[in-house]
């Protein structure tokens, strides 16, 4: 038996483990350190673990002594490795960045708990993708969703708590919902496991198509609250904009993707394509997937706070990945998953540098971020690659993710929902660009503003580079990542 | 709420309490109970002494730095001997385990009497941290 096929599991449990023994140490300095250094060794193993997939192929991790219907079961494929390698990696990234950033936004001696909270929810996430199991899915989920209204609340404004209840009211809504889901699939299956429920199913041969109906309908509302589909995202705005810096690029770079990826685990392996094709439950999908995309478009121009601005973009965004799932093709579901890879370095990308300006002028507003190109040239800089991607420029993921979208849209047949993928694009230009121009250009912008005055850090930006470095990355190699994805799905 | 009958009878009701709370822990796997309700047990009896005698003399007396030390070293107890049945079983290697014994004795079950522990220590605290929360807003 090969050492590698245990790495996802030591990865859950060394978080897990270490975020606990935060609280009792003593110095500041040494929690950030052991974060760091704990998320760290998870990237390694989950290179390690997405090398051995890439070698070896898909495997099943039996958790414990028991075999499947009775114990839990990890399947690791070339998207949960994928996923495994982009969540720690960027988690370290921005972990790197708050070293610098959460001293000015917390209290000292809510330190520990902050990256105690990281570290769970890491996990928590990580375990989300990695299980086979439903109900061990909803645990995590519960987890995740509890660690992420701590990293909100943290802060301890009348905001965050306000925003904090509103998430966590509207996600527990979400959490019930799931749980009904599979309280509806139990009793007609007898499993929990996903493929094994997915036998039962198949074995069912047509009966019982009421519940099914209700358990998938719960599932995709459910998930939906999770990851902010489109009239169910009135919690995001609030929570990610009034988070911490790292905390709003966690919640919106790594948090959202995990629901998403258990309803595609849902809709196509435990229900399967036939039974889901027959319900019109992916037409609802990408519906709300495109209203979202230009709602939260929309939303987003007429914002005045520039973190509220990217929290609605996040919805947008994720817009897109429930119209790649709605489409219901080869081509959509793959290109759903690279969006979330795109969209998980780019946001948390422009969340980070975003915090920075706000950091540095003092102000939300976006009116008072003009001329900020004098002051911060590489800050904005950085802004503006991330602004690119998330328009649609080449080179950049959000370009590829964006034209195979609509390549496959043109494969189903309806063709008026490219107009809705070109219509969202145009939106997105009309709001990242006015920060982009009036930051760089225009004579009275610029006026009374010194040149390289409120610049960052070099030791600061350094993670921000990375996150950059990454995100062109992922677009120079999108045909194999996409190559990929698509050996994942089989 | 400091009444001088309170304080004399939770005197004599709270090492009963205990006492009990640890037997249900102990024979958690053998009988019903177990790490939760034994540790809900144990946390009433700490809920009940910071009532009888007040905020400063609990609070003095269970230190927060304490208690969070003792939580948390039951947790990562926990994650390493359950991560370690975990890894042992999942990967197949043939690492020693915690034997069964006979079913009836407190010694038995493998690893169900030491997590059960765990967890007591765990929930014990954290009941009391929720009710210390709620009721006065201070741990």
């Amino acid at each position: 038996m090969n050492i590698a096929r245990n790495f996802p599991l030591i990865i859950i449990l060394m978080l897990f483990i270490s975020a606990f023994s935060m609280p009792i140490m003593k110095s500041v300095r040494k929690i950030k350190a052991f974060g760091f250094v704990t998320m760290s060794i998870s990237t390694i193993l989950a290179g390690c673990n997405f090398l051995y997939v890439k070698t070896n192929g898909k495997f099943e991790y039996r958790v414990g002594h028991f075999d499947a219907p009775w114990g839990i079961t990890f399947h690791i494929g070339y998207i949960e490795a994928i996923m495994g390698v982009l969540f720690t990696i960027v988690a370290t990234l921005i972990i790197w960045y708050s070293f610098f950033s959460i001293d000015k936004e917390i209290k000292e001696n809510r330190i520990s708990l902050y990256y105690l909270l990281i570290n769970i929810l890491v996990g928590s996430l990580l375990g989300m993708v990695f299980t086979d199991d439903l109900f061990n899915a909803f645990v995590f989920l519960e987890v995740s969703t509890l660690a992420g209204c701590g990293i909100i609340v943290i802060k301890d404004k009348k905001d965050n708590i306000t925003a904090t209840f509103k998430y966590l009211v509207l996600s527990s809504l979400g959490s019930g919902l799931i749980l009904m889901g599979i309280a509806f699939l139990y009793p007609i299956t007898g499993h929990l496991n996903m493929s094994l429920i997915h036998e039962s199913i198949m074995a069912l041969k047509g009966a019982h198509r009421n519940i099914l109906l209700i358990s998938v309908s719960t599932f995709t509302v459910g998930l939906g609250v999770k990851s902010a589909m489109f009239p169910l995202h009135v919690w995001l705005p609030d929570a990610h904009a009034s988070a911490p810096t790292s905390s709003s690029a966690i919640l919106s770079g790594l948090v959202l993707k995990p629901p998403v990826i258990l309803l595609m685990k849902i809709l196509y392996k435990v229900f399967g394509f036939e039974i889901i094709g027959s319900f019109a439950i992916l037409d609802v999908i990408l519906i709300l997937g495109s209203i979202g995309m230009i709602v939260g478009s929309i939303a987003a121009i007429l914002q005045k706070e520039i973190k509220r601005m990217i929290a609605y973009s996040s919805v947008a965004q994720m817009g897109y990945v429930f119209f790649g799932i709605g489409l219901g093709n080869e081509l959509g579901l793959i290109m759903a998953i690279f969006h979330i890879i795109s969209h998980a370095v780019t946001k948390s990308t422009l969340f980070l540098v975003v915090g920075a300006m706000i950091e540095k002028t003092g102000s939300k507003k976006i009116k008072d971020l003009k001329g900020i190109g004098k002051e911060m040239p590489i800050t904005l800089g950085v802004f503006t690659m991330g602004a690119l991607s998330m328009v649609g420029i080449p080179i950049f993921p959000g370009f590829i993710s964006k034209w195979n979208l609509a390549l496959a849209t043109i494969e189903t047949g309806r063709y008026m929902f490219v107009g809705m993928i070109l219509l969202s694009s145009l939106l997105n230009v009309g709001y990242y660009f006015p920060i982009v121009i009036n930051g760089y250009f225009g004579e009275e912008n610029l006026e009374g503003k010194v040149y390289k005055s409120k610049v960052m850090p070099m030791k600061r930006l350094i993670p921000v580079f990375i996150l950059v470095g990454l995100m062109v990355m992922t677009g120079v190699f999108s045909l194999n990542i996409i190559d990929m994805i698509r050996q994942g799905l089989v | 709420m400091q009444s001088l009958i309170l304080r004399e009878v939770s005197k004599m009701i709270i090492p009963f309490i205990q006492i009990f709370g640890i037997y249900v822990i102990f024979f958690g796997h053998i009988s019903p109970g177990g790490g939760f309700s034994g540790g809900t047990i144990i946390g009433v009896s700490l809920i009940l002494y910071r009532i009888a005698h007040g905020k400063e003399v609990a609070m003095n007396k269970f230190k927060y730095n304490s208690l969070i030390r003792s939580l948390c070293g039951a947790l990562i107890f926990y994650g390493i001997l359950k991560g370690y049945s975990f890894i042992t079983g999942g990967s197949g290697i043939h690492f020693p385990q915690l034997p069964l014994g006979t079913a009836g004795n407190i010694f038995s079950g493998g690893y169900l009497l030491p997590l059960n522990i765990a967890v007591g220590i765990i929930v014990s605290v954290t009941v009391y941290f929720l009710f210390a929360l709620f009721y006065e807003g201070e741990i």
